[in-house]
């Protein structure tokens, strides 16, 4: 049976510590996103340049980044690499491991949205004397940002809710940090998980609500 | 009519009283079972044998407690955050998992009188070449998250104003990342240290210091308004004492030497 007396004021109090942490989760969440789809982008041109060794590149990180657990992937990073001697500080881990698997996945993504676009465009701008880069980021580039809009937007609440997975490497500013941190202190696991599960949704609501807004504004034909 | 009316309410009100009247001690006696929340990564207070069987401190002395209560023991392992969710969901009865009486917690689950005492220790990065405690000043320390210890090192931390404090979610992964060097010193228990500096398994450590802070004081727990049976695991804590069984697991699990004073002095409980 499940008696307990809830006390919410006993989270609500914690709420401006929860919130510095929500702020913190947003940092990581969209600096991460922007390292990702730089790092998406190279991984499609290396995908596309024909090349061997760089395709194989692309396709071993998307492979690892796909097919593993995030959480194994930010371990790596803070553990993992430090058997080499290489030492990441908490949170450059758990960016460096949320932006491995962005990468991952937003390079799929964009393959699925350069499926969309008919070769006979690459050919067209290419015969108009672009060379092969010129016509990828003149005439491709953007239009596959395009159509992956929405994908992206998916993969940014994604990586707002990977942040949760830094604790395991020695986060405790990001929100899920501050609320366990703030559950081992206080012992109020359900008020406080409660409160942090709202201000994740609120996050995400604002994304999303974000992402539309956005894409009424840039992609008005 | 009005003997009838009579005669249903007292019934009501018996079947009533009956149903107030069975708190969480008869409830456990009843079933047969002491479901005990126990870590599993702390040793020697709880670990896994080589056959993957839970013992140590902690599993010992949930099965003397069955024992007292004469019903079978069961260990739910239980990581450190989630040893009150386990209880409030009522997956466990009683927390025998080394958890520090702080006046914070016992805002939300019933302690019973300490049951045992941790004295902490400084264990460091033998290349961070420190001698005493005060050398953690301006270090990258890290620690078991919501621990004693690690509440005391991130006071002392924030005391310093230099320096930075790490929480890792388990007492493996502050050993992990100080024999690795990212961390150069944790605070923790004195019989932790000694047993994961004597495994072998995390090279380059030693222990520096005593950490000089007062004893880590911990409780048996269980829901807070079971005052049945938190007065009884009470009368338990006393009769392991008494009985030496208390000093016998001591021996057992942590070593030689005197077991730490359960009694504060100058004030009773």
């Amino acid at each position: 049976m499940f008696s307990y007396t809830f006390q919410w004021n006993q989270a609500l109090n914690r709420l401006p510590q929860m919130l510095d942490g929500a702020w913190v989760t947003m940092q990581i969440a969209v600096l991460s996103m922007v390292l990702g789809v730089l790092f998406a982008i190279m991984l499609t041109g290396f995908r596309l340049s024909g090349n061997k060794i760089l395709s194989g590149f692309a396709t071993t990180w998307i492979e690892v980044a796909r097919n593993t657990p995030a959480l194994f992937q930010i371990y790596m990073a803070h553990f993992g690499v430090a058997s080499f001697g290489l030492y990441f500080s908490p949170i450059a881990s758990l960016l460096i491991g949320i932006t491995f698997n962005n990468a991952g996945y937003l390079a799929e993504n964009f393959r699925g949205a350069l499926k969309a676009i008919p070769d006979t465009q690459t050919r067209a701008a290419r015969s108009l004397g672009m060379t092969p880069i010129k016509a990828f980021g003149y005439v491709i580039l953007p239009q596959m940002l395009r159509i992956s809009f929405l994908p992206i937007s998916n993969q940014m609440v994604w990586a707002v809710l990977m942040t949760s997975l830094g604790v395991t490497v020695g986060m405790n500013t990001d929100l899920y940090g501050v609320t366990q941190d703030l559950n081992a202190l206080t012992f109020r696991t359900f008020e406080l998980f409660a409160l942090a599960a709202v201000i994740f949704y609120v996050i995400v609501k604002l994304i999303n609500f974000g992402a539309r807004l956005l894409a009424a504004r840039l992609f008005r034909y | 009519m009005k003997k009838t009316i009579l005669l249903g309410s007292m019934l009501a009100a018996s079947t009533f009283a009956s149903v107030a009247q069975a708190d969480m001690l008869d409830d456990i006696i009843a079933s047969g079972t002491l479901r005990c929340a126990v870590v599993l990564d702390f040793p020697p207070m709880g670990m896994r044998d080589a056959s993957n069987n839970p013992v140590g401190f902690d599993v010992d002395y949930c099965n003397d407690l069955a024992a007292a209560l004469g019903v079978k023991a069961e260990i739910v392992e239980t990581a450190f955050p989630e040893r009150i969710p386990a209880l409030m969901a009522g997956r466990v009865d009683v927390g025998v998992a080394s958890t520090s009486d702080t006046l914070e917690r016992a805002k939300t689950v019933g302690f019973s009188i300490p049951y045992y005492a941790f004295e902490n220790a400084v264990v460091g990065n033998e290349k961070a070449a420190m001698t005493t405690w005060e050398d953690m000043k301006g270090k990258t320390v890290g620690a078991t998250a919501g621990t004693y210890e690690a509440i005391w090192i991130e006071g002392k931390i924030k005391e310093w104003g230099v320096g930075e404090f790490r929480p890792y979610q388990t007492q493996a992964d502050v050993f992990l990342a100080l024999s690795q060097g990212q961390i150069d010193a944790t605070v923790a228990t004195v019989e932790v240290s000694e047993a994961n500096v004597a495994s072998g398994n995390f090279p380059g450590i030693m222990i520096v210091d005593k950490a000089p802070m007062v004893p880590d004081y911990v409780g048996l727990f269980t829901m807070r308004q079971e005052y049945g049976f938190i007065n009884y695991l009470d009368l338990f804590v006393n009769q392991q004492v008494r009985t030496g069984r208390y000093a016998e697991l001591y021996k057992k699990w942590v070593g030689e030497g005197v077991p730490a004073d359960l009694t504060v002095n100058g004030v009773s409980r």
